[in-house]
């Protein structure tokens, strides 16, 4: 072997290693390439996943703002529905409206007109966000196209600037008008009384109404049209009450002036009869006095006719004293000159002294007499002598209206305190119509009876007087032909 | 108490060092619908709540409606010509709550040690933003020779979205790396207008701010909480806060591919998409990507952005959840806590994104909670809610460069030396 031969060997082996390390480069060239192209794949596929995530996010960010403004504008509604609600006075109900109410809903300009029928234009109830001038100028221009408006309240639709109803203004002459860049017009309808609407916008460009904005208005639209039927309601009530107080104040000072009036006359009628009672007594007293004397036949014997005639003018005479007696009673009780002094008194001691006292009259016209008196009724308080009157008075006229063989009860029940008594007769009655009358002064109820039964109609008048000065209540149950029953209240001892 | 007379002296002298050499703070606010009469509420809990110590600075948060010059004057009249800082918004933060209507001060009694100087940069439309905020950085440091420089706090106009140069200028006179905190202040959508609070000034389409020295103690943290989702895209052709390409397509071809829509629909849908899921920028070495919102798309299918991004930058797609946000708040106040050290917090500056407020709905004081759970019930707290917000990255070392930001939550902690 040359070393000629050595070298190409040589030459050629290193071509072959060489050969071979640039082969196995060119592979991992090949490989690295391939990993380049399987990371810029990824990267590509990354990206576009990258893609899909901001658009699902965009998406989500989108709903969540809608959440968020749906729960921020319900929060409003709420908040503005309970001041609303309470409120009864027309222009309170728009003062309630704030600049951070309508900005919580997503506007920052707000107003509200009420159409006024007798007038025949829209009146301003509301501005925010504008200044007086704006606002007084919009008024003008809303009032100079009140028949849009007026058709928009009648149609009861929302104008918005992503819907306009169809012979409505367009967006752009809304927007020019109110100065804004989106808006809800809504209509405030109410049952009764003017209605209007309100307008809600906002100058900010990159606001859009979106339906649930709609939604929330008219809602609120809904509440200002129910409160202010609300207010109209209570203000026509609250009218109709005070109308009602004046005339029920007039009245009352009419009825003070009449009671006063009745008063004194009745003063001066107890006064006259007071003084003409002890005018008349006096010279009834000398009257009986020498009629007295007389028939005592003290001057000599009288004839017969004489005597008689001066025994009529002695009965008539106690009729007299018996009759102004009455009268002074009455006349005192109602001055007050009488003082009723209460005692613990026995019902049945009572009754039983009255019995007494007209058992002779009961014996001859063969009336029966009997009395209930339960165990827990039998203790009044009262004033002993004015009682008994009262018994003797009310006995004394059953007595009177009470045919033979006829019956008298007394009985009485106890309820709270309170005593009634009820003196029941079988005796002729008192007609319906004379019921009321019966305990008025000098009444006597017009029939044959009374003409043959005396009396000076001034009894039930003086019995109730004694009843009302105990603070008790007197009244009648009468039928005719069947007999009456007087009942009255007493306190319980 | 001591007899000595002597003593007396002494401790009333000592009890003037501590009062002359301490912070005092105190917050006022009110929802009174009267302007003036809400002003006046909220000034008088603040002016109690100091404890006759003389207020050297207030610093007013309003919602839109307080912003008229009698509001301003009655201020005036009641705290005297004491510097006040201030912005409109449509939101405000106190202890007591979020707020979307209402008047709040937060009076400062400072120490004599402390150094600070306000200003403001009017009529920016006219104005490059760049050269604006060189402006206010000079005139920030008027009076300030020889003084140590710790922090500035800026206000801007919503409607200045080229807050990256703002930032550029401020730090070119300010320094690079100078701490910057501060806000766009927000509308309620409605008048697209925002007013800068500056003494007795209210100020539109200007940034006021307030330069602060010597001895002053701060924190403060910066978190948003979106995660990076999907491939890295490159900004392939851009110009400010316009991108034009990315990976070589048109700009919303991005958004048409994610969201399966073509651009009016995404156009309608824009402030969702936006706030939802903005775009990160990739920056190296940090743990957030820096988001930007899109406030429009161009007919050629460009996307402008709040704030600038740069051409070649990496960006992604963001997405975040409810619990990534409130985790990011509580870093945030951690970061700020932190980054005050052993100090007494005296008060908190929030500024958080309007974007937030937005997301977190009905729930929207979430935050304010977790931040009253880091720094605790009673530190008085006022802030704002803003349409993008400037603060350095990396807090935690201090001197980090300050980037415009959006969507996130920037909290400022002020403590004692």
């Amino acid at each position: 072997m040359t070393p000629f031969a050595f070298f190409c060997i040589g030459l050629l082996f290193a071509i072959a290693i060489l050969g071979i390390s640039l082969l196995n480069k060119v592979q991992r060239l090949k490989e690295l390439g391939d990993k380049v192209t399987a990371l810029n794949f990824s990267l590509e596929e990354m990206d576009e996943q990258a893609k899909l995530i901001i658009r699902t996010d965009m998406e989500l960010n989108k709903a969540h703002e809608e959440l968020d403004k749906k729960i921020s504008g319900l929060d409003t509604l709420q908040k503005l529905s309970r001041e609303i609600s309470t409120t009864l006075e027309e222009k309170q109900i728009f003062k309630k409206i704030n600049n951070q109410y309508v900005e919580e809903l997503g506007f920052e300009k707000s107003l509200a007109f009420l159409w006024k029928t007798l007038e025949r234009e829209f009146h301003l109830y509301l501005y925010l966000g504008y200044s007086q001038d704006e606002s007084l100028k919009i008024k003008a221009a809303i009032n100079a196209n009140k028949d849009y408006f007026l058709d928009l309240i009648k149609s009861g639709s929302t104008a918005s600037s992503e819907f306009i109803p169809e012979g409505t203004l367009s967006k752009n002459k809304i927007n020019q008008l109110f100065l804004v860049h989106s808006f809800i017009i809504c209509p405030v309808l109410a049952q009764e009384g003017d209605q209007g609407f309100i307008f809600v916008g906002t100058q900010n460009v990159e606001t859009s109404v979106t339906k649930g904005d709609q939604e929330f208005i008219s809602i609120l639209a809904n509440q200002i049209g129910q409160t202010l039927d609300n207010a109209r309601l209570f203000e026509k009530t609250w009218r109709s009450q005070q109308e009602l107080e004046i005339k029920v104040e007039e009245r009352t000072r009419q009825l003070t002036g009449a009671l006063e009036e009745v008063k004194k006359i009745s003063k001066r009628k107890s006064d006259f009869i007071s003084s003409v009672s002890h005018e008349i007594r006096t010279p009834l007293t000398s009257i009986k006095g020498y009629a007295a004397i007389l028939l005592a036949s003290k001057l000599g014997a009288l004839p017969e006719e004489i005597r008689s005639r001066l025994e009529k003018i002695n009965r008539h005479s106690d009729e007299l004293v018996h009759m102004v007696n009455d009268l002074l009673d009455i006349s005192r009780i109602e001055s007050g000159k009488v003082e009723i002094k209460k005692e613990t008194l026995s019902l049945r001691i009572i009754v039983e002294k009255i019995a007494d006292l007209f058992s002779e009259q009961l014996k001859t016209k063969n009336i029966s007499f009997s009395s209930n008196l339960p165990e827990d009724c039998r203790e009044i308080l009262a004033d002993r002598s004015q009682i008994e009157r009262v018994f003797i008075n009310l006995v004394g006229n059953a007595l009177k209206f009470t045919p033979q063989n006829g019956k008298i009860d007394i009985s009485a029940n106890c309820a709270n305190k309170i005593i009634q008594i009820d003196v029941k007769d079988t005796g002729f009655g008192i007609p319906q119509d004379a019921q009321e009358s019966i305990f008025e002064e000098f009444f006597r109820v017009d029939n044959t009876i009374n003409q043959e039964v005396k009396g000076t109609g001034l009894g039930l008048t003086l019995v109730k007087h004694i009843i009302e000065a105990h603070q008790g209540k007197i009244w009648v149950k009468s039928k005719v032909g069947e007999g009456s029953t007087f009942s009255f209240t007493l306190n319980a001892a | 108490m001591t007899r000595n007379p002597q003593a007396r002296i002494l401790l009333t002298l000592l009890y003037l060092r501590y009062i002359l050499n301490s912070m005092n703070v105190s917050l006022g606010f009110s929802q009174l619908k009267d302007p003036t009469l809400a002003a006046n509420e909220a000034i008088g809990q603040a002016i109690i709540g100091l404890r006759n110590t003389p207020a050297t600075l207030a610093f007013i948060f309003t919602s839109i409606e307080f912003a008229h010059p009698l509001v301003l004057r009655a201020v005036n009249n009641l705290l005297g010509e004491i510097p006040i800082l201030g912005c409109s918004s449509f939101g405000i933060m106190t202890n007591q709550g979020v707020f979307k209507h209402g008047f709040a001060i937060l009076l400062l009694s400072l120490s004599q040690q402390t150094f600070f100087n306000v200003a403001a940069v009017k009529d920016m439309d006219k104005k490059s933003p760049l050269l604006s905020g060189k402006e206010l950085g000079d005139k920030l440091l008027f009076g300030f020779k020889n003084v140590p420089r710790s922090l500035s706090i800026i206000l801007s106009d919503k409607l200045i979205t080229s807050g990256t140069h703002l930032i550029d200028g401020l730090q070119g006179s300010l320094g690079k790396s100078f701490p910057l905190i501060g806000a766009s202040a927000s509308d309620n959508f409605e008048n697209h207008k925002t007013y800068q609070y500056l003494n007795k000034e209210i100020l539109t389409e200007s940034c006021s701010g307030i330069l602060f020295g010597g001895k002053f103690n701060f924190g403060f943290g910066i978190k948003h909480g979106w995660k990076a989702l999907g491939k890295m895209r490159y900004v392939t052709s851009s110009s400010g806060n316009v991108i034009k390409e990315i990976n070589g397509l048109a700009a919303v071809k991005l958004y048409e591919d994610y969201f399966a829509k073509n651009t009016l629909d995404l156009a309608k849908e824009l402030r969702r998409i936006s706030i939802y899921y903005p775009l990160g920028v990739y920056l190296p070495g940090e743990k957030e990507y820096l988001l930007r919102n899109i406030i429009s798309i161009k007919d050629d299918g460009s996307l402008i952005t709040q704030g600038d991004i740069p051409q070649n930058s990496k960006i992604r797609l963001m997405i975040s959840t409810e619990e990534s946000r409130l985790a990011a708040t509580v870093a945030a106040c951690e970061d700020a806590k932190r980054n005050l050290g052993t100090g007494k917090i005296k008060f908190l500056i929030v500024f958080d994104s309007a974007a937030r407020f937005s997301i977190l709905g009905r729930q929207n004081d979430m935050e304010l909670c977790v931040i009253k759970e880091v720094f605790g019930e009673n530190t008085p707290l006022i802030g704002i809610f803003t349409n993008g917000e400037q603060a350095p990255l990396k807090s935690i070392n201090y001197l980090g460069r300050t980037y415009f930001h959006n969507q996130s939550i920037n909290i400022l902690a002020i403590g004692e030396q």
